[in-house]
């Protein structure tokens, strides 16, 4: 810093600063408004969830209410069945989230090494049924289930999910497929292995990120579907937890507290994955429709 | 011991899968390899016809009908491998069968039955004969003169609530990318702490949504929800917000759409925050350096650089936004699908999922959700067209 730009007085050097860190400082304080909008729900889960039992409803706006306990915890855990909701969700999810994956790492592997008749139209009709409203297949879904006599089973629901992320999974897996050297499976069945073999020992070892990235979208997708459990599960104990927090807080008066605790547990776990992965899952997500 | 039932259930279930994929493959790759063995024709119809016919028995699915369907393809595919596909390069299609048999029993399948349905009259008083016999009334093209003809719900029609959609869907848009790109913004303009920033406002993306939808909701109570207690709040302290007509508002009784928007709006900004994000990090600084020393200001910078360059990231993402905004029936049965609901927010999806399942007017809703199929079709086809036009 030269002579001339040295601040003389205190003021002189206030002023400096703030020409210099003004416009940081303003966008700080725009981002820290926008953060604030963007916790101050969960954060207001969290206290409702630990008011006692006689304030759950009020107009109490702190955050951590006056004598906060566990007691809503403690109720939910042993009045409801949500135990059992979570692992009613989490058989569910697991099951259909094996089987989507197994079935798209084996397509997108057609997709990605050989050339075959029909390649460029099995692509196009990938990504067309993603045009096709999620919405609209419920109802001939849940016919073909009721038909079949599989109604609030687990079987019904996991035969809805399952193709459900198909597609999204089969692009992915052939994006990443692109990217491994084609040489390293000529290499090993230079050393005698046929294509399935390279595929099972070189290829999907290789791509473990890309498998996970496809698991953990089939599974956030199942493990937050709510639609098509409504109309297919019945009983409260089939109920995967989406239907039980949705029962809960339907009687809003009376169940709040137990509502803010379930939501609670069941999001802490899901957003620790989701931010420990989100890099990842955006790249996969651009990666999909550059490569379209 | 109920868990261990349950386990059992569902590893039951993940093993018949297996083991019909197993079947798949071996009578694919007996197809692909044996074809010009003397037994293959012989061999192959016997086994397969024995196969079928155990099959369909076991599972009481079985008919005549449905058993010369199964012959003649056998025949027919039998004829197609020996002449024509001759063993050459089949490994393809072995990988690929597992996959488009799922597709195709599970979402094309469908696709025919709804079309099948939307001909026909099904509803609460003809399923139980549906589910016996599997016949229902042939009825034309009634379903769909009726879609246009009955309101779907007690209330609104079919053209207040395509209005009503057009409307959800292009506001919601449009504040998800101005409130993303901003921001992106300023989220690219900072110095420090730029990952922290970005990890908290991801936040909604990353809550499951039926939490963070109920949670919402309950946030808009008139007497408990928070936007009302904070009106309140600021009502005792700056008494003279009353005169500006500043007071509580029954938002879920007397603004439901406005209420779904706002909630869908805060869920949908951090999707195309991040997409927005990811794009201006891959804008190259030296144009902006180049600019600067033309003496470029900074929305003549926005305006020549990073909006051309941004485009074709954020396209593709706005034409999905759309196509799931459009969709999204998710946020709108959250806030008002309790029973006595009010229907003042439904859009054409939401309305069709209560067509069908409060209603239970299934041939209905099926030609409804074609014709929302065929309006779909038509934007998307739209958003492309102008999209590719642009590119040029």
């Amino acid at each position: 810093m030269n002579k001339k730009n040295a601040p003389r007085t205190f003021l002189q050097f206030v002023m400096q600063v703030k020409k210099k860190y003004l416009k940081q400082i303003l966008m700080h304080l725009l981002i820290l408004a926008a953060v604030a909008v963007c916790v101050y729900p969960l954060i207001r889960i969290l206290s409702v969830s630990i008011r006692p039992g006689d304030k759950i409803v009020s107009t109490d706006l702190s955050i951590i209410p006056q004598g906060a306990s566990f007691l809503s915890y403690m109720k939910l855990l042993q009045d409801t069945n949500f135990l059992r909701w979570l692992w009613n969700s989490l058989l569910i999810t697991l099951a259909t989230s094996f089987i989507g994956v197994s079935l798209a790492s084996t397509a997108a592997y057609a997709f990605s090494r050989f050339n075959f008749l029909g390649k460029k139209s099995g692509m196009v009709v990938l990504l067309s049924t993603q045009m096709i409203p999620a919405g609209m297949l419920i109802l001939p879904l849940f016919l073909m289930i009721m038909k079949m006599n599989l109604m609030n089973t687990y079987l019904g629901i996991i035969i809805a999910y399952s193709v459900s992320s198909l597609p999204f999974s089969i692009w992915i897996l052939k994006g990443y497929y692109d990217t491994i050297p084609k040489s390293l499976e000529e290499a090993a069945m230079v050393d005698g292995t046929g294509p399935i073999g390279a595929f099972y020992r070189i290829i999907l070892p290789l791509s473990t990120p890309a498998l996970s990235i496809a698991f953990l979208f089939n599974f956030t997708t199942a493990w937050n579907e709510y639609l098509v459990a409504r109309v297919v599960l019945f009983s409260s104990k089939q109920y995967t937890w989406t239907l039980g927090l949705f029962e809960l807080q339907g009687q809003f008066i009376t169940q709040w507290g137990m509502f803010a605790a379930g939501s609670m547990l069941v999001t802490i776990p899901v957003l620790l994955v989701f931010l420990y992965s989100s890099k990842w899952l955006v790249s996969g997500l651009t990666l999909g429709s550059v490569k379209g | 011991m109920e868990i261990l039932r349950s386990i059992i259930e569902v590893l039951g279930f993940v093993l018949l899968i297996a083991g019909a994929i197993a079947v798949i493959e071996l009578y694919l790759y007996y197809h692909f390899k044996y074809f010009n063995k003397s037994w293959f024709w012989a061999a192959g119809f016997s086994v397969f016809s024995i196969l079928v016919f155990v099959l369909l028995k076991t599972t009481g699915f079985y008919s005549d009908r449905l058993m010369v369907y199964a012959m003649i393809w056998e025949i027919f595919f039998l004829s197609v491998s020996k002449y024509l596909i001759r063993g050459r390069n089949y490994m393809p299609y072995m990988l690929l069968a597992p996959a488009f048999i799922g597709l195709g029993v599970l979402l094309f399948y469908p696709f025919f039955f709804e079309v099948y349905l939307s001909f026909h009259d099904l509803k609460l008083t003809t399923i139980m004969q549906w589910k016996q016999t599997g016949t229902i009334p042939f009825v034309g093209l009634r379903q769909f003169v009726n879609v246009f003809t009955i309101p779907p719900l007690a209330e609104a029609g079919f053209f207040r609530l395509l209005g009503r959609t057009l409307l959800w869907t292009f506001s919601n848009i449009f504040f998800h990318v101005l409130g993303g790109f901003a921001l992106a913004l300023i989220l690219s303009e900072l110095k420090i702490f730029r990952g922290v920033y970005r990890t908290f406002l991801i936040i909604p993306w990353a809550m499951p949504q039926v939490v963070a939808v109920l949670a919402l909701r309950g946030e808009f109570h008139s007497q408990y929800g928070f936007i009302n207690l904070f009106i309140k709040k600021s009502l005792i302290a700056f008494p003279w917000l009353a005169s500006l007509g500043v007071a509580p508002v029954n938002w879920l009784s007397d603004y439901p759409l406005l209420t779904c928007t706002l909630i869908n709006i805060w869920l949908g900004i951090p999707f195309m925050m991040v997409i927005i994000l990811g794009g201006l990090q891959s804008i190259s600084q030296s144009y902006y350096d180049a600019a600067s020393i033309d003496g470029a200001s900074y929305f003549q910078k926005f305006k020549y650089i990073t909006l051309p360059l941004i485009k074709p990231v954020l396209m593709p993402a706005v034409t999905l936004g759309t196509v799931w905004t459009f969709n999204n029936i998710n946020v709108i049965y959250l806030v008002t699908g309790q029973a006595g609901g009010t229907e003042q927010a439904d859009i054409l999806v939401s309305a069709l999922y209560k067509a069908a399942f409060t209603y239970n007017r299934y041939s209905y809703s099926a030609a409804f959700a074609l014709v929302i199929f065929a309006i779909l079709f038509t934007i998307s086809l739209l958003y492309s067209r102008t999209f590719e036009t642009k590119e040029r």
